[in-house]
């Protein structure tokens, strides 16, 4: 038992996240659709998870659970767990892909819509019980509208693809842990910004983070924040690497996960809106993305309580137990 | 770094497993009757018996010297057997660390092994009338006399004092506020106590009335007036790892979501959250327990603790409730309810928490800052 990131993980996490401060600012979110993409391809970003044959380093996704969640702090637009995590799984071998010159977006089962399907070079589409890779020269897309801006959805139809053969379970529990360590992520940052706009903003002649009613509502985000990490963390290590099996209990982990990084991500996102009062409400302050970014992941690949269900059903079910 | 339990932690858990499924009796009477009290001292004493009584404390002392890993695995194991409450939890979760970190050899070699033997069970005596979450505005004294000290005024909100044996306050010595305060232990005979009837009706807790009852000098921990320092030491560690393990949070979510199993989905969706947060706790503490491991101070976030698992046991007991109907009676889970709704209130109310949290975790100004 020996339970934390290395060394190594964290100085992966510190290196994305000095790049995603340099080229991916909030500036860029209003104007880029891949900020940062080339930098983050720059240093193998997309090929932390591919098998060394494929071009990558075969990481797991517990190795890179911290650089995931600062791309999740920057909010980071484009479909980035989706070629990072899902892509490595599934379509390993499809060149271009640790490079990062093409990119890939998901259809889930349960979803209506896929995001940022415009972008994708390939489309990993549920449908009718099966699995679809569709080319995107193939695919026909209208766009839907969404909650959040930089994260925009269409709705996918086509005629020709190929059929996905093999499991995608494992696929679909990774880049749903690596959401759910976005969503911590994003859930940190609308933190850190409302806590330095409490401290900055004076009302009755103090800073508003002195009043009581404004400290334990964002207490009540830290809390909630501090305690679906390691959830997720957990959830990483269960889930396993595109070449390993999950483990027995990777369902329940990954659902718990989500579940809980989503619910933090959503109490921070209506803490930040009030504590910010109105100017928080417009489109012109930056806290727009964050917010918008909380909601959308928080819907990505299993609501909470889609997640809770299938956590009960997993532990009324005779799973795993807690202990070994 | 991982999850994965070692052989060594595997063959504990198989271990206290056994043990605790061959002697774990029937349900005892509430420890706060006399006969319950009774009960759980011998219970204390069995497991002491098989060194199992405070696994983490040095074997000089009556334990293993285990890690904080190995004492979370006797937890969990612990509550999900179903064994009694801890009747001396005041005192090797409390008292036992600070003795441990402040006390000379000689107060350490006396009292704990009494202590890890249910041979003496000890009270706390830090809340007044008049200082309760702001507890430095206590007025008890602990005045200067031949040998040792004389102690004078009353506490209240005593837990366990209405059967102890002993127990351990702050009384202030000299100054005013945090400064002057000491850290006295005390037998409980001279003391006129009041016992308190709690809302189960039972006396949980009590006053205490303290006219000139004498404590030698060997019974005050540190130096005289040091008290604050040693106490917050106890808070912090009330308020981290040992007073509320994960253990019981787990047993009790474990039992909630079979208790919601045929329930409406509104219900079980609650019981699946609760669920998810006490595994929460439990990662976390193993999180935790690492870096303590490692030389790090819980320090502030021991209160985010604090706040997650009163809160959780109260939803869980909450929920309990509302499954149960007015079969709820019929069962431990009324207890337990009405247990949990002390939880917000007792080692630091969840107000004061909070705002340690964002003074102190996040940065927040202190209230009345002008800036």
């Amino acid at each position: 038992m020996n339970f934390g990131f290395t060394g190594d993980q964290l100085a992966l996490g510190a290196t994305v996240r000095d790049v995603l401060r340099a080229h991916c600012p909030p500036s860029e979110l209003r104007t880029e659709r891949r900020p940062a993409w080339k930098q983050l391809a720059g240093l193998g970003f997309f090929g932390l998870l591919l098998p060394a044959d494929s071009g990558g380093l075969g990481l797991s996704p517990a190795d890179v659970l911290p650089a995931l969640e600062e791309t999740g702090r920057a909010c980071l637009p484009g479909p980035v767990v989706e070629t990072a995590v899902l892509a490595p799984y599934l379509v390993a071998s499809l060149p271009g892909l640790a490079s990062g010159t093409v990119c890939v977006s998901v259809l889930p089962p349960g979803q209506a819509y896929a995001a940022d399907a415009d972008l994708a070079d390939l489309l990993v589409v549920a449908r009718a019980g099966g699995w679809h890779l569709v080319r995107k020269e193939s695919v026909r897309l209208a766009p839907r509208p969404g909650v959040d801006p930089c994260r925009p959805l269409f709705e996918v139809d086509f005629e020709v693809s190929e059929e996905l053969a093999g499991s995608v379970e494992s696929a679909l529990l990774a880049v749903t842990v690596a959401t759910a360590a976005q969503l911590i992520g994003v859930a940190r940052e609308l933190l850190a910004v409302t806590v330095a706009y409490a401290r900055a903003r004076t009302q009755f002649g103090a800073a508003i983070g002195s009043f009581q009613a404004v400290k334990h509502r964002l207490a009540d985000v830290a809390v909630a924040v501090e305690f679906a990490a390691p959830l997720v963390h957990r959830a990483a290590l269960s889930a396993g690497g595109p070449a390993g099996a999950p483990r027995p209990s990777a369902e329940r982990d990954v659902s718990a996960a989500k579940a809980a990084a989503g619910e933090a991500a959503g109490l921070a996102a209506r803490a930040a809106l009030q504590v910010h009062g109105a100017i928080g409400y417009t489109e012109e302050l930056d806290l727009r993305f964050w917010l918008a970014r909380a909601w959308s992941l928080s819907a990505a690949y299993g609501t909470a309580a889609a997640h809770r269900a299938r956590l009960r059903t997993a532990v009324l079910g005779g799973g795993p137990g807690r202990y070994p | 770094m991982d999850l994965d339990f070692s052989p060594a932690e595997r063959d504990f858990r198989a271990e206290v497993r056994d043990w605790l499924r061959a002697h774990v009796p029937r349900p005892l009477p509430p420890m706060d009757t006399a006969e319950g009290f009774a009960a759980h001292r011998a219970w204390e004493a069995l497991l002491a018996g098989a060194r199992l009584s405070v696994v983490s404390w040095p074997e000089r002392y009556g334990g293993r010297g285990a890690s904080l890993i190995d004492w979370l695995i006797f937890e969990e194991e612990y509550w999900a057997a179903g064994a009694p409450a801890r009747v001396t939890q005041n005192g090797i979760f409390l008292l036992g660390p600070s003795l441990m970190e402040f006390g000379t050899p000689e107060q350490r070699d006396r009292w704990l092994p009494r202590m890890a033997r249910g041979d003496d069970v000890w009270a706390q005596a830090w809340s007044e009338p008049e200082a309760g979450s702001d507890l430095a505005a206590l007025t008890s004294r602990a005045e200067p006399a031949p040998g040792g000290r004389r102690l004078y005024g009353h506490k209240t909100w005593s837990s366990r004092a209405a059967h102890a044996t002993h127990g351990f306050g702050l009384f202030r010595t000299f100054g005013t506020r945090h400064h002057g305060l000491t850290y006295v232990m005390f037998p409980m005979d001279d003391v006129v106590v009041r016992p308190l009837a709690q809302l189960d009706g039972l006396p949980g807790f009590a006053e205490l009335h303290f006219d000139g009852v004498f404590a030698p000098e060997s019974m005050v921990l540190g130096e005289p007036g040091d008290g604050w320092r040693i106490a917050m030491a106890t808070t912090s560690s009330e308020r981290g790892l040992t007073l509320r393990s994960p253990g019981r949070f787990l047993a009790t979510a474990d039992r909630l979501v079979a208790l919601a199993r045929d329930a409406d989905p509104a219900l079980a969706d609650r019981a699946a959250r609760c669920w998810i947060d006490a595994e929460a706790y439990r990662l976390h503490t193993y999180a935790t327990a690492r870096r303590l491991m490692a030389g790090e101070q819980a320090g502030p976030r021991a209160s985010m603790g604090k706040v997650f698992w009163s809160e959780l046991d109260l939803r869980m007991h909450a929920l309990a409730m509302d499954l149960l109907g007015d079969r709820a009676g019929d069962t431990a889970w009324l207890d337990g309810f009405l247990f949990a709704l002390a939880g917000p209130v007792y080692a630091g109310t969840n107000e004061i928490q909070r705002t340690i949290i964002a003074e102190r975790v996040l940065g927040l100004p202190r209230a009345g800052v002008r800036r």
